[in-house]
């Protein structure tokens, strides 16, 4: 466990060797919510709800859906190259399994993230844009719950994305279809609620909403009462799933390796 | 230490069929042909020895350091490596042995070696006082003190293959796979590497498998080679006895103080050595002789004694033409 805990903490060394890089992220996230917005202010310009939702509230789901939009990726981009150029033969002979290493390298990211992005957004979020506060303590609770479980769906399906490029050589028009699936079904773009009452049921039947849409949702309160629990126990079986699928293709992966030489 | 028996890989290659057809037929049906490209090889090496490992490219060295390390299954026979079965026990086995790959870097290229050294420190469990040990050591050994604290990829290569090479012993290994590593490395940067191999053999007892295309590597590291050749070994056992009976040509090239219209060979090496033309030089003199029959020294005394001469090259021998050599000798 401790050799992960050290990867983990290369990873953060590394993101932050560079003050340049490092700040430039935490300026290009503060522009995103600026530009954010400016759009929801110019739809809203003429009214004051849209399907029941006030500018406050449209304002408050954008903004945490762009934070942990952050977070969805995974390993999956570092997998491919690693496959790519031939790496992954090489990690084998480690006395570590390559999965959970870049699983811990990812998450080294991702607390890098915290502090470069999440922060001075949440910072200028409050202040500037005025999100209001968690529906309740409970929800505040169970947000960080259903959160957490979103960012390891999105983990896992980053890196079956990934795996994939050891049967297709070319990912990226995968990564982009994965990409704009995410943004759209996840509900980083606009609430699921929104859809077309259609386009709401097919998303029950998809993993991506788990990730964004549940956790903001169970903050701003529009997940409420006696449906927040069948919602995250959704988002648990979602996470199961994806990582069942990542782990047999991580092992049919090793197969391939091991017996026709990466 | 390490031990192989009957020991293959085949590789299966799809062959594709060309055009759109061939390839909307290659989604279907698939066609394999099969590479032999280590085929029931057997050898032992004990602990502490160190053994060349050569054969022209293509031959089979690679497959078979990756089915040591584990990287591999073989298609048939066994592989025992520290009494584990590599492929089986990948990480166990891992922990016990070391590598370096010539032009693949293992180290973190973005961070400085000494953190790259750290890390391995936790993924190797390696206990503190050991590590800082081994790391003085070694750093001492490679003179690689001024290199610790610079990122990777600021490094020239023949800086950055040394610090790799603390990074495959600094675990105290039992055994070490070096799959060619000096190959683009200059003179200094070999011979620094090459005394740093001798060391860790002579005082760790680190058995050490190497391949390169090096002679001198060989010469200076290994008393025994395997000579392997389109995945089958030709040859196994002491690098001198491979020397005198197979590596027979030696050539000396003299380049001569004056243009002759033809450089005759002198009479007392007639019959001796083998004139070889050489294409546009009228002042050049080829000879190529077997070490039995004449000395290297004797030959250079013969044609000072005839010709004013500017410059002497031997020409260095090459893995390749002992290869070739038993191979036409059907060894
Ligand atoms: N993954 C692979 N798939 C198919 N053929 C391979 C693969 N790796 C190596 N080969 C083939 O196997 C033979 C031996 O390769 P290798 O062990 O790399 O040789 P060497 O290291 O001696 O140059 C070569 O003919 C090579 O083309
Ligand atoms: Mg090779």
């Amino acid at each position: 466990m401790q050799k992960y805990w050290k990867l983990l903490l290369s990873q953060v060394k590394l993101d932050t060797a560079y003050s340049l890089r490092f700040w430039a992220g935490s300026i290009t996230s503060v522009i995103r919510l600026v530009m954010l917005y400016a759009f929801w202010q110019a739809v809203y310009e003429n009214r004051t709800t849209i399907v029941d939702i006030s500018l406050e509230q449209m304002l408050t789901y954008s903004v945490l859906a762009v934070l942990l939009s952050s977070y969805i990726a995974g390993a999956g981009t570092q997998l491919a190259a690693g496959v790519l150029n031939g790496d992954v033969a090489i990690e084998l002979m480690r006395p570590y399994d390559y999965i959970n290493k870049l699983i811990s390298l990812d998450l080294g990211s991702k607390l890098t993230s915290i502090i470069r992005e999440t922060l001075p957004m949440l910072v200028v979020a409050l202040l500037f844009i005025g999100i209001h506060a968690p529906h309740s303590w409970e929800h505040a609770l169970l947000f960080l719950f259903s959160t957490l479980t979103g960012i390891l769906i999105g983990a896992q399906i980053d890196l079956v994305v990934g795996l994939l490029s050891f049967w297709t050589i070319n990912i990226s028009g995968l990564r982009i279809l994965r990409a704009s699936f995410l943004l759209f079904f996840s509900g980083t773009l606009v609430p699921i609620t929104l859809f077309p009452q259609w386009l709401q049921i097919v998303c029950t039947y998809m993993p991506f909403p788990s990730m964004v849409f549940v956790p903001v949702s169970i903050y701003t309160g529009q997940i409420q009462g006696a449906d927040i629990y069948p919602a995250i126990g959704l988002q648990l079986f979602w996470l199961l799933v994806c990582w069942m699928v990542s782990r047999l293709f991580w092992l049919l992966a090793k197969r391939r390796i091991t017996i026709f030489g990466g | 230490m390490i031990e192989v028996r009957g020991l293959s890989k085949h590789y299966r290659i799809a062959k594709r069929k060309q055009g759109l057809l061939g390839a909307i037929q290659g989604l279907f049906i698939r066609k394999y042909t099969s590479k032999k490209a280590v085929d029931d090889i057997s050898f032992t090496i004990a602990s502490g020895e160190v053994v060349g490992y050569i054969g022209s490219n293509g031959a089979g060295k690679s497959t078979t350091i990756k089915m040591l390390s584990g990287i591999l299954t073989p298609t048939s026979g066994d592989v025992l490596v520290n009494g584990i079965v590599p492929y089986r026990e990948r990480q166990k086995n891992a922990k016990k042995i070391g590598a370096v790959f010539g032009q693949r870097t293992q180290l973190m290229w973005d961070l400085a070696p000494r953190e790259s050294y750290d890390l391995l420190k936790h993924i190797y469990q390696i206990p503190e006082a050991i590590y800082q040990k081994n790391l003085h050591e070694m750093t001492e050994k490679l003179q690689l003190h001024s290199l610790l604290d610079i990122p990777v990829r600021q490094l020239s290569l023949g800086q950055k293959m040394r610090c790799e090479f603390v990074a495959a012993f600094l675990h105290d290994p039992a055994v070490v796979y070096l799959d060619e590593p000096t190959i683009g490395l200059d003179v200094a940067a070999k011979s620094r590497i090459r005394s740093f191999i001798k060391q860790m053999n002579e005082e760790k007892g680190t058995t050490i498998i190497l391949t390169t295309h090096d002679m001198q590597d060989i010469e200076e590291l290994c008393r025994r080679i395997i000579i392997i050749d389109n995945g089958q070994i030709l040859y196994d056992g002491d690098l001198h006895a491979v020397k005198n009976s197979f590596l027979h040509e030696h050539v000396i090239s003299f380049e001569l103080d004056e243009e002759k219209e033809e450089i005759l060979i002198p009479g007392e090496l007639e019959g001796l050595v083998t004139y070889i033309p050489e294409e546009g030089n009228s002042n050049k003199l080829t000879l190529s002789f077997h070490p039995e029959t004449i000395s290297a020294a004797q030959v250079i005394a013969a044609v000072l004694h005839h010709y004013r001469v500017r410059d002497v090259s031997i020409a260095e021998p090459k893995i390749e033409s002992i290869v070739q050599e038993i191979y036409e000798r059907g060894a």
